[in-house]
């Protein structure tokens, strides 16, 4: 069984967080499937009348400790990775090491299968990859690692670290085949809430798998898809991920989202060529969406034949 | 020795415009399209001229504002936008093929053959206003091999330029997209399109180009639909030093910061792909 590290907790400042809040954190990780939570020293000891076992010791050390849960009791374990990068190492002298393996952000642009195999079968006593996202290809690695047969990998959510995105290595999990690695990722709405409020973060509109935006949808096209069957166009549910649907209306809106707002306001469907056409001419020269507001407006004032 | 030559596509003013909340005036899409015009960029999507007299409008100047970008038309399978798209003097007219069955049965309600005979109506009325044409595969990814390969049978004997391979909802990884561009054979030009669904976007396209795509599509910020398309920026930089795209990162990023208040003029909380 591959082992999911999130890191979120292990670089963070968590003076000004309180105990409450990180033990919703960490219990909505294991939720959606983490298997470690590698935290800092600090964050354990805020943290320490949940952990049911573990050596006091370890809330005194430097180094950064993993929460790990077993049968719903939450247990402490030392980090005995060794950190690494492929770049200055020979694979065949990982043999019988705990390791760590970081950077990798230029995997890609080379034989990486040929890499993951000859990592897989260095003989390592345990491999973790953690690549870094700073060419933005974390994900992908950390995944393709996983698919590959790897062993462990470390993320964090909202790539917070630069590290790949916890989020969207679970979703692309799920989407291949992988489920028994993933847990329930409706928390994920909740998750992210929690992370922006001991953060102070706030996560992008459009961020992949988190975004509050990414399933508002306003083109004709994608809205007729949408209504007709959501797997048209949206790889996984909103409500897989905690989020909803909103259809939005703009200078691309076809007759059906018309409809649609309509129907969604109680408003009577008469006009809507005449509303459809309008709305597009009033967004293509402001360059803004039609909220509902505005079109309470255009249909009171096309009704009365304003 | 010279690197490889490929090509950028951008889709900023097309699937980019898509985004709720990003919406562009006709002096923003002219002053995008020069900016990407003066970068470099080899092929500019423009617009869907089917969607009316103000689109229409937009692409007549960006055709008259740009130097040496082709622009492109997006197209459904109609021949009114079709025609749309040749009134408007594109260069190139793009025509989207819906290749998986969930796009063709639920969408369209349609049957495969139905699909290659408007593909042959689209591409003989075209050939009449002797137009340089392409065809898009949407949803690419998840649709039937044999009928991803009759489309691309069907588009090199109506003598297609490029064929357009899109992951719809970027549901590919930079594995299964290498796979899968691989199997792809013909001589026409080799594009794709990739969705940033899953956050791959950038790590699928440069998998692709490796595999032996031409053009690229990108989008300024990585805008689009749902969680955005392949970032420009981002995927330049993974690739700088491979292939010449004929773009400078350096002036990429100058010139992508000033766009910046237009783009994202109605957003509050500012993308940052």
């Amino acid at each position: 069984m591959a082992v999911i590290i999130d890191r979120t907790l292990a670089k963070i400042d968590s003076d000004t967080m309180v105990p409450r809040d990180l033990i919703h954190f960490c219990e909505l990780l294991f939720t959606c499937g983490v298997t470690k939570i590698e935290a800092t020293p600090q964050v354990l000891y805020k943290i320490q009348e949940f952990i049911s076992v573990g050596s006091p010791l370890l809330f005194n050390q430097t180094k950064t400790c993993f929460l790990t849960i077993e049968h719903g009791t939450w247990k402490i374990e030392s980090n005995k990775l060794i950190e690494k990068n492929l770049e200055f190492i020979q694979i065949q002298n990982l043999q019988s090491e705990k390791v760590r393996l970081i950077g990798l952000e230029n995997l890609l642009t080379q034989d990486y299968e040929t890499i993951f195999h000859d990592l897989i079968n260095s003989g390592a006593q345990y491999l973790d990859l953690c690549p870094s996202n700073h060419k933005h290809c974390a994900t992908a690695i950390a995944l393709e690692w996983l698919l590959m047969g790897g062993q462990s990998i470390s993320c964090s959510f909202a790539s917070c670290n630069d590290d790949a995105n916890l989020e969207e290595i679970l979703m692309a999990l799920k989407i291949n085949g992988k489920s028994g690695l993933v847990g329930d990722l409706s928390v994920l709405r909740e998750l992210k809430n929690i992370y922006e409020k001991i953060t102070g973060e706030q996560i992008p509109e459009k961020k992949a798998v988190i975004g509050a935006g990414i399933f508002k949808v306003e083109s004709g096209i994608h809205v007729d898809g949408v209504l007709k069957n959501p797997l048209i166009y949206e790889p996984f549910s909103p409500e897989s991920v905690g989020n909803k649907r909103e259809i939005v209306l703009g200078k691309h809106s076809g007759q059906q989202s018309v409809i649609y707002k309509m129907r969604e306001l109680n408003l009577s469907e008469s006009g809507v060529s005449t509303i459809l056409f309008q709305l597009k001419e009033h967004c293509s020269k402001v360059g803004k969406s039609f909220s509902d507001l505005d079109l309470l407006t255009l249909v009171s004032e096309v009704n009365n034949g304003y | 020795m010279a690197i490889e030559k490929k090509y950028i596509v951008d889709t900023t003013l097309r699937d980019g415009e898509q985004s709720p909340g990003i919406n562009f005036t006709l002096r923003e899409k002219i002053a995008i399209a020069k900016t990407l015009d003066s970068l470099g960029v080899s092929r500019i999507e423009a617009g869907v001229p089917a969607m009316g007299k103000e689109e229409c409008h937009a692409f007549e100047k960006i055709k008259l504002s740009c130097k040496k970008s082709e622009i492109v038309a997006w197209n459904r399978m109609n021949l009114n936008d079709i025609q749309a798209s040749l009134d408007c003097g594109a260069d190139i007219i793009h025509v989207c093929v819906p290749a998986s069955a969930l796009m063709i049965k639920e969408k369209l309600h349609k049957s495969n053959e139905a699909i290659l005979e408007m593909i042959e109506v689209c591409a003989e009325h075209i050939q009449k206003f002797n137009k340089m044409f392409s065809i898009g595969l949407e949803d690419a990814s998840r649709a039937d091999w044999t009928f991803v390969e009759q489309i691309i049978k069907k588009a090199s004997s109506l003598k297609a330029s490029t064929i357009r391979f899109a992951d719809t909802v970027g549901i590919l990884t930079p594995r299964t997209c290498n796979q899968t561009i691989n199997r792809i054979d013909t001589a026409m030009d080799l594009e794709i399109h990739m969705h940033n669904d899953l956050g791959m976007a950038v790590a699928n396209s440069v998998s692709g180009t490796i595999a032996g795509a031409k053009y690229i599509d990108c989008t300024l910020f990585g805008i689009g639909e749902r969680a955005g398309n392949c970032n420009l920026e981002h995927f330049l930089e993974v690739l700088d030093g491979h292939y010449d795209f004929g773009i400078s990162l350096e002036d990429l990023r100058q010139h992508q910061n000033k766009l910046k208040n237009i783009i994202f003029k109605n957003q509050k909380n500012q993308p940052v792909f």
